[in-house]
């Protein structure tokens, strides 16, 4: 091995060093964009895209769209439930995407609550499981009830 | 297990380390990446007859998608730049630009557009000139710009779960470092399979040199295909 090599398994060993304490304490933060109140007024299922859209991006999106029809047909009539695909370079929705922080192509699952509480939640899950649809729907058909029943 | 679930459960890893690593293997067999690596491999294989350097090149080139990546996230993590605004600026110009530069050195490669010669004199240009002649720096340069190459599903796997990671363990550093050689892997394992079968085939490997105008010609073309490609795809 040559100077380089060595140089460079030392700084590797180095940096495991300083990092490796912020990993370990890491894993004990707790979430901070929660809100404790269960009574859960609307929830919207967001599916955030560019003019330019992925295989996997329209997927996702489709996918999403199908499960919330599917199986959220009533709460969609209601408006307990808000489904939309948001194209992010539209002018008209800045603030949705500003509000949302989305960073792309994106799902994001806003909850807001009676007491006026907002707490929104990217869902990255959704991504690895496109090549399963069924699984896909009833991931997120998973997700969904979830946050209904205010967990 | 399918190997997507494998990958989800990898990626979600609770030791970051872990999970970087693998989001990095996401983003190499996603389109972009994987397009932008194949004309890397392309560029890595001009000095197919020295196989060490091959390797090198390919290092240099995953090196050079460390810097990108590292700086990206250290600006995100320790600057405080908004992940939101750096993310649709590279998204909405990062793709946009490179099509028409991989066209612009494939026609450089091809003699087609001429630059001007460096004058050579000071210690940085003879460096420079040394290492542009080893590949090294055109290979880390190379990586440099692909990592800034961001389409959706790329910027997806950076920005909506790497820069996350980062971000929840104040790690601006090592996160990305893992990241990028996870996303340079395909190139480093291409030039190190290149290494030992070139050092094998040597005989071959010297006639394989003399048709190095040839190859050059064909890793040009290779830097156009891709280059019409992401044009094609973004601007038409």
């Amino acid at each position: 091995m040559n100077k380089l090599t060595y140089i460079g398994i030392g700084i590797f060993a180095l940096l495991l060093v300083f990092f490796v304490p912020k990993y370990i304490n890491g894993n004990a933060t707790a979430p901070g964009d929660s809100n404790l109140s269960s009574d859960i007024e609307k929830i919207e299922v967001y599916h955030f895209h560019g003019n330019h859209q992925c295989y996997s991006c329209k997927t996702v999106g489709s996918y999403a769209e199908e499960t919330v029809n599917t199986y959220f047909a009533d709460e969609l009539d209601s408006g307990k439930i808000v489904f939309g695909h948001i194209n992010g370079e539209l002018s008209e929705n800045i603030g949705l995407v500003k509000k949302y922080g989305a960073t792309g192509s994106s799902l994001w699952i806003g909850v807001y609550y009676r007491d006026g509480g907002f707490a929104k939640e990217e869902n990255v899950n959704v991504w690895y499981k496109i090549d399963n649809k069924e699984d896909y729907m009833n991931y997120l058909k998973g997700v969904i009830e979830s946050k209904l029943s205010g967990a | 297990m399918s190997l997507m679930s494998f990958m989800e459960v990898m990626s979600t890893s609770s030791f970051p380390l872990i999970a970087a690593f693998f989001i990095g293997l996401m983003t190499a067999l996603s389109p972009c990446p994987l397009a932008t690596n194949i004309t890397a491999i392309a560029y890595i294989s001009k000095k197919i007859g020295d196989g060490k350097k091959t390797l090198w090149a390919g290092i240099a080139y995953t090196l050079g998608r460390m810097l990108t990546y590292v700086l990206l996230a250290s600006l995100i993590v320790y600057i405080g730049v908004n992940v939101q605004a750096i993310s649709l600026f590279l998204q909405k110009y990062g793709e946009r630009i490179l099509g028409p530069l991989l066209i612009f050195i494939g026609l450089i490669m091809l003699n087609i557009i001429k630059l001007p010669s460096l004058k050579s004199g000071d210690r940085i240009t003879k460096l420079k000139e040394k290492l542009s002649e080893k590949g090294y720096l055109g290979a880390f340069l190379l990586g440099v710009i692909f990592a800034l190459a961001f389409c959706p599903f790329s910027a997806v796997l950076f920005f909506g779960m790497l820069i996350p990671l980062a971000l929840k363990f104040s790690d601006g550093i090592l996160v990305p470092s893992i990241f990028a050689l996870a996303t340079g892997l395909p190139v480093i394992i291409f030039a190190f399979i290149l290494t030992f079968s070139v050092s094998k085939l040597g005989k071959v490997m010297n006639k394989v040199q003399t048709f190095e105008k040839y190859i050059r010609y064909a890793i040009a073309i290779t830097f156009l295909i891709v280059g019409v490609y992401y044009t094609w795809r973004i601007w038409i």
